[in-house]
């Protein structure tokens, strides 16, 4: 493990640029969101995790896939991928999780060659967290507050300091790139981590019980919850876009001319015309999607991905839904407490 | 990625969120968490309505007419043909011979570009906008009786009230993040009526709903003030000091007595006293309302009976109280502040008023030229038509406005149109409207330019621009200003930064505004100086007019009413996921893939006794037209009411209604006309 | 495995024929003969088939792996790129990309009888079992196709239709809802056919494919006769998109219609809560 002092972060990040884009969490005006190093300020000193998860560094909000050429003689179709070497610094244990499970969901059975473009030049630096805030629940799906694998490098806010653990080959070699900015850390510095996860655990104001969760979850499709709270949802899709783990997308063609492109954009379950067919909408009520949200996370993903919770416990949907609908509160209902 | 922050340009909430732009396209949305209105929540709109931008349909570039077809042009062919053609009219027929639409959609500084065009370089009031189509009534209305007509509130106060009355706004669909208000309301305690024919989502989740008859709401707001009257319920004091008119006012009221309101309205009569009795029990008392109040014959009626309701509790000109018009349109209170309208300058300063003319002739440099300001009031959108159609308008000008889609009676409107000898149409993509054009002009969306929105809160924010003017297309305050110099009056402008200048010297809400200080998420007019805060709420302490005027109205019926050959009321409005007349939201799939085609809402009891089936088509026919669509069958809507939203051009609800007007301003009834429906064979 | 998931291979169509009112029939073979030569499918899979410049959607292959050299599709035009595609002539160019899904049980019914319940277009993907089951007509036992249609102009594939029933041991059965002057056979839906046959039902695995009214209906007729929940096999039918159980949209519980199925037992969709 070693040691970074607080006032080395940017120019070990700036160490990095000449070979690498440089993803931190940025002051865009009064909003820190993700953002490209070279244009804004580094945000280091805030609680909490940037709005959007980093996910749109693996999979756009909006992807071109490729482009259909139709000439007289010939169709020739121009895949596109992102290749750029990309290092992300200040990601949370939530959305460590996050990107581990779309790496189950993208890069098993057929793979998705887009996503593994991107995560293969892609190195991730995670940052603990030692404050949970107000809808933050990760510590009850131990995906947090501190994260324990699927990082390259992982950075603990001790002070003026930074304790570095090494998670793989790559992110020893980001180590090398800032040699002389980092120090060797003692067991003080370890000890001293320790301590702040537990106090960081006793900062949670939202929990769950997710043993119950599991066992309730298969005989709570009737639960009233579903069309209680469906009736207040507005249907802005927000709980799918902020989400680390959600995964849809569709796909349209865009024909300009001889050109067309093939753009896939995130897509959500909470639309009716997700499940819309020629004849007839497979889950027509709000209060169907609503529950077919939660399952997909909490029952159907983990069935398929050998026990893997599909939600990282980040709070997201919570805080940016315009009609207060509260995911904690759901599964708090069908626990039945 | 370079991440703009911009304002939405949908509705009038005002949210912002941050345009994500790589490789000249915009590929991203980030909503802003430090916005007051937003704080980090969107509609599906503003998190997914923008892919219109990038629409292989867009106008690229001018077009002009050839026979049936359209060819492009060059921007010197276009604009030297309509320079010719607008001299000739105005030279043969005068200059009121030309009308103008101005644009809810268009920044502050092209609205104000364009009301000065209308003015100082074509000498005529001939200019308006589709506010005359959506709150007309609210100007004029709360004019009267407040002395100004807009937003009384901020919109976060909505949350802290204890009572927020809904009438004829189906809030959490139309204006999302004021809906968010109103539900955190609900969390708080607070009590939550709604009376609305249909029973939309916030009247599902409210704590009394009415479903009153479709135009029935000044006898339902007179039933409620004679309620309070009879229980003493009303607040002398303020009464007393700040208001003037009572007695009028308690005279009127005095026979809607909850029996005679409970026979016109449908609604109980219990129902009506315990809405009363909770409205007056709260100094927190907001009254919330859109198109049901608005679009009616009797629509300035209805506005005043609302502010009626709140002066009589006192329920105004606090924080937490008041009388709340949403406004629609990202732009439609900006279009109305800048003077897009026939009677006003920029500030609702009276075109009539000799020393209003003075100081624009002034400011303007008009009279340098020769020139003075036309004295009379122009004409309103639908009189522009019916002048057309009388032979006394020959030519138009159409920015971002879509006519044959918007207006009603559209058979009337589409006869008008092509009587015009002379039509331009600017807009971003090829309209019903711009169909019918001798020239087209391309503008820009709101990402490729600059300039200013004024929200429902009166809120004026930034639009930043992301991307540049695809193709040959020009933002619309270039494409006014270079039509302008050519047509004689020189506009040169080096940026819209220095039209809000402009603007902010001669109108005095604005007269603070500059866009330094825009930047923290902008400013609430009245904004009268540099050092000016802004203002969260009207009428502190006194109204703007002074004293608050009663102005009570009398019940009056539609003025169309069912009968044998057309038993049914259509209500048309609007939907979530469709804005206005589907221009931009029937490109966008995440949008269109939700209703990509027309319906209409019938009661499951008339659908039973009519023999239609939940999603079978039917005609929908009145006096004026027909069309074919699948119908909808619910309960949750009145028996005898059919709704339908005007999003659908091929399956047009304004084919059918009736462009009968209030008298006064002049908005058309879209919210009653009659029908008859049939099985479509 | 290089290749990329999502871009399809070019294909040319050499054949259109009207199938029934509405329904058209595509021949199509790949632009590369090498991609011809190694395309393997199964009876019940689907392909995901692009209209260049319009989209993309999955449409479930009607020919059988017998038939070498060529796809069979068989599409009504109910959105926009069956619509498309059926302003689409010989000689043009699609796109095409699979095969995907899981495809019917063809080795678990050898020996046993197969009783066949098709309703409309729905009888496309049973087609495909059909031909390749008559194709090895000595492993398999009794066939019974009974086949309906809203009225006689919806009647797909009556040339295969008349060529099954003249094959040995197999019985054809035919009825539409609404007859026209010159209908001679049965009148009812197709679930009304069921009484008209004798057969071992011990032994027979049952396939229904059709509109999901008529499959409810058929299959709790079956359920009634006896079948056993995992002797009813029918297919399952979600938007769809991707089609290799990325994009989402068919999710049902822990499986991805596009991959786990199209084809399931009634016993699989009870168990994923869809009955």
């Amino acid at each position: 493990m070693k040691l970074l002092n607080k006032a080395n972060l940017a120019p070990f990040l700036e160490r990095l640029r000449p070979e690498f884009e440089v993803v931190a969490p940025l002051y865009e005006g009064q909003d820190i969101l993700f953002g490209d190093l070279d244009s804004s300020q580094l945000a280091t000193d805030f609680i909490g995790k940037p709005r959007l998860s980093p996910k749109e560094y693996l999979f756009p909000q909006r992807e071109r896939l490729f482009t259909f050429n139709v000439c007289p003689e010939s169709i020739e179709i121009e895949a596109h991928f992102n290749e750029t070497k990309r290092v992300i610094w200040g990601v949370r244990p939530c959305d460590l999780y996050g990107l581990k499970f779309l790496d189950l969901v993208y890069l098993k059975d057929y793979i998705d060659p887009y996503y593994q473009a991107r995560r293969a030049n892609t190195l991730l630096l995670g940052l603990n967290c030692n404050e949970a805030e107000e809808s933050c629940f990760c510590s009850s799906l131990r995906t947090g507050p501190f994260a324990k694998e699927a990082f390259d490098l992982l950075f603990t806010d001790l002070g003026d300091v930074f304790l570095v653990e090494i998670g793989s080959r790559a992110g020893e070699k980001l180590i090398e790139k800032g040699a002389n900015l980092f120090n060797l850390a003692t067991s003080k510095e370890r000890e001293k981590a320790k301590l702040l996860e537990e106090k960081s655990k006793k900062t949670f104001k939202t929990s769950i019980d997710l043993g119950k969760i599991k066992a309730k979850i298969a005989a709570a499709s009737d639960n009233p919850v579903w069309a209680e709270e469906a009736v207040k949802c507005i249907l802005c899709g927000g709980c799918n876009w902020v989400c680390p783990t959600c995964q849809c997308f569709n796909v349209e063609d865009i024909k300009a001319g001889h050109k067309t492109q093939r753009i896939r954009y995130w897509d959500s379950c909470q639309l009716g015309g997700f499940t819309q067919m020629a004849a007839y909408n497979s889950r027509a009520a709000q209060a169907e999607r609503l529950r077919q949200r939660i399952y997909h996370k909490f029952s159907y993903n983990p069935d398929k991905y050998g026990g893997e919770i599909g939600c990282t416990g980040c709070g997201r949907c919570t805080d940016v839904c315009p009609a207060g609908i509260n995911i904690a509160y759901i599964l708090r209902r069908v626990a039945n407490e | 990625m370079k991440k703009v922050l911009t304002t939405c340009e949908f509705c009038g909430c005002g949210c912002n969120f941050y345009l994500g732009v790589e490789g000249g396209e915009i590929v991203a949305v980030y909503p802003s968490f430090s916005h007051p209105i937003s704080q980090g929540r969107l509609c599906i709109k503003g998190w997914q309505g923008h892919e219109y931008i990038h629409s292989p349909e867009r106008l690229i570039a001018p077009l002009i007419r050839k026979g049936n077809r359209f060819r492009e042009a060059s921007w010197n062919e276009a604009y030297q043909l309509i320079v010719d053609k607008f001299n000739q009219t105005r030279t043969r027929y005068g200059n009121d011979s030309v009308a103008v639409l101005s644009s809810a959609k268009c920044t502050n500084e092209e609205n104000y570009l364009i009301q000065k065009f209308a003015r100082a370089c074509l000498g005529t009031n001939n200019v308006d906008h589709c506010a005359r189509l959506c709150h007309a009534s609210t100007v004029i209305g709360l004019a009267t009786t407040f002395g100004s007509g807009a937003m009384t509130n901020s919109i976060n106060e909505i949350e802290g009230a204890d009572v927020i009355l809904i009438i004829g706004s189906n809030t959490t669909e139309q204006h999302p993040l004021i809906g968010d208000r109103v539900l955190r309301a609900i969390t708080k305690g607070a009590k939550v009526i709604v009376a609305d024919p249909r029973q939309t989502q916030v009247a599902k989740l409210s704590s009394l709903y009415l479903m009153h008859k479709p135009g029935s709401d000044v006898a339902l707001l007179n039933g409620m003030m004679n309620v309070i009257i009879a229980e003493g319920l009303e607040d002398k004091e303020f009464i007393a000091e700040r208001t003037e008119g009572f007695e009028e006012l308690k005279k009127t009221v005095a026979s809607y007595t909850p029996e005679r309101s409970a026979e016109i309205t449908g609604v109980p009569e219990e129902s009506i006293i315990e809405a009363a009795r909770i409205y007056a029990g709260s100094k927190k008392s907001i009254i919330v309302y859109s198109m049901g109040i608005t679009q009616h014959t009797t629509g300035v009626d209805n506005v005043m009976s609302c502010a009626n309701l709140a002066m009589l509790t006192g329920n105004v000109g606090g924080e937490f109280n008041g009388v709340d018009p949403l406004r629609g349109q990202n732009n439609v209170q900006g279009a109305c502040d800048m003077g897009a309208l026939p009677n006003v300058f920029p500030g609702y300063q009276a075109v009539t008023d000799e020393k209003m003319r003075n100081k624009f002739e002034k400011a303007w440099g008009v009279r340098g030229l020769g020139v003075n300001l036309p004295s009379q009031s122009g004409l309103t959108v639908v009189e522009m038509l019916d002048s057309a159609l009388e032979g006394k308008v020959k030519a138009m000008y159409i920015m971002g406005e879509n006519p044959m889609v918007s207006d009603p009676d559209l058979n009337h409107v589409e006869e008008a149109l092509k009587t015009l000898d002379f039509l331009v149409v600017q807009d971003i993509f090829l309209t019903e409207t711009a169909f019918l054009a001798d020239v087209v002009l391309p503008g820009v969306s709101f990402a490729e330019k600059d300039g200013t929105f004024t929200s429902t809160e009166r809120r004026i924010q930034r639009i930043r621009k992301a991307i540049n003017p695809l193709g040959d297309s020009k933002p619309d305050w270039k494409i006014v200003s270079e039509l302008s110099s050519r047509l004689g009056y020189p506009m040169d402008y080096k940026s819209p930064r220095e039209i809000m200048d402009e603007i902010a010297r001669l109108t005095p809400i604005y007269g603070g505004i500059s866009y330094q200080r825009l930047e923290n998420f902008g400013l609430q007019w009245p904004c009268p100086t540099p050092a000016h805060p802004g203002t969260p709420f009207l009428h502190k302490g006194s109204f703007s007019r002074g004293l608050g005027k009663f102005s009570p109205a009398s019940y009056k019926t539609p003025a169309e009413l069912p009968d044998v050959d057309y038993p049914f009321i259509l209500t048309t409005g609007r939907i979530s996921f469709h804005f206005h007349t589907g221009t931009m939201t029937r490109k966008d799939w995440a949008l269109d893939r939700e209703y990509p085609k027309g319906y209409a809402e019938v009661n499951s009891e008339d659908a039973k006794e009519l023999g239609l089936r939940n999603g079978q088509t039917a005609k929908v026919i009145s006096r004026r037209g027909e069309i074919s669509l699948p119908i909808r069958s619910t309960e949750a809507i009145r028996k005898g009411v059919v709704f339908i939203p005007f999003h659908f051009a091929e399956a047009a609800a304004n084919k059918l209604t009736a462009a009968n007007l209030d008298p006064v301003a002049k908005i058309p009834e879209y919210k009653v006309c009659a029908v008859r429906l049939e099985l479509a064979l | 495995m290089n290749k990329n998931i999502y871009t399809p291979d070019l294909a040319i169509i050499t054949k259109v024929c009207d199938e029934a009112a509405g329904i058209k029939t595509f021949t199509l073979e790949f632009q590369e003969p090498e991609i011809q030569k190694s395309f393997d499918y199964r009876p019940g899979q689907f392909v995901e088939l692009t209209i260049l410049g319009v989209g993309e959607a999955p449409i479930s292959i009607t020919s059988s792996p017998v038939n070498k050299g060529y796809l069979e599709l068989s599409v009504a035009a109910v959105g926009k790129v069956t619509q498309a595609l059926h302003l689409k002539k010989e000689g043009e160019v699609v796109g095409l990309r699979g095969p995907y899904g899981n495809g019917f049980p063809l080795n678990e019914v050898k020996g046993k009888n197969t009783l066949f319940v098709g309703g409309g277009i729905g009888l496309a993907p049973l087609r495909s079992l059909i031909n390749q089951i008559f194709a090895q007509r000595g492993d398999f036992a009794k066939i019974s196709i009974l086949y309906g249609a809203r009225n006689p102009a919806l009647l797909c594939f009556m040339n295969d239709l008349e060529r099954w029933t003249k094959i040995e041991n197999s019985e054809v059965l035919l009825t539409v809802d609404v007859p026209d002057a010159k209908w001679k056979d049965n009148v009812g839906v197709v679930g009304s056919l069921l009484p008209k046959i004798d057969i071992d039902i011990e032994n027979t695995v049952a396939f229904v494919c059709g509109p999901p009214i008529m499959i409810h209906f058929v299959i709790l007729d079956l359920l009634r006769m006896g079948f056993g929940e995992n002797k009813i096999i029918t297919t399952m039918e979600r938007r769809m998109e991707c089609g290799l159980g990325k994009c989402g949209h068919c999710n049902i519980g822990k499986s991805y219609v596009c991959l786990d199925g199209p084809v399931f037992s009634f016993q699989q969709l009870r168990e994923l809560g869809e009955s």
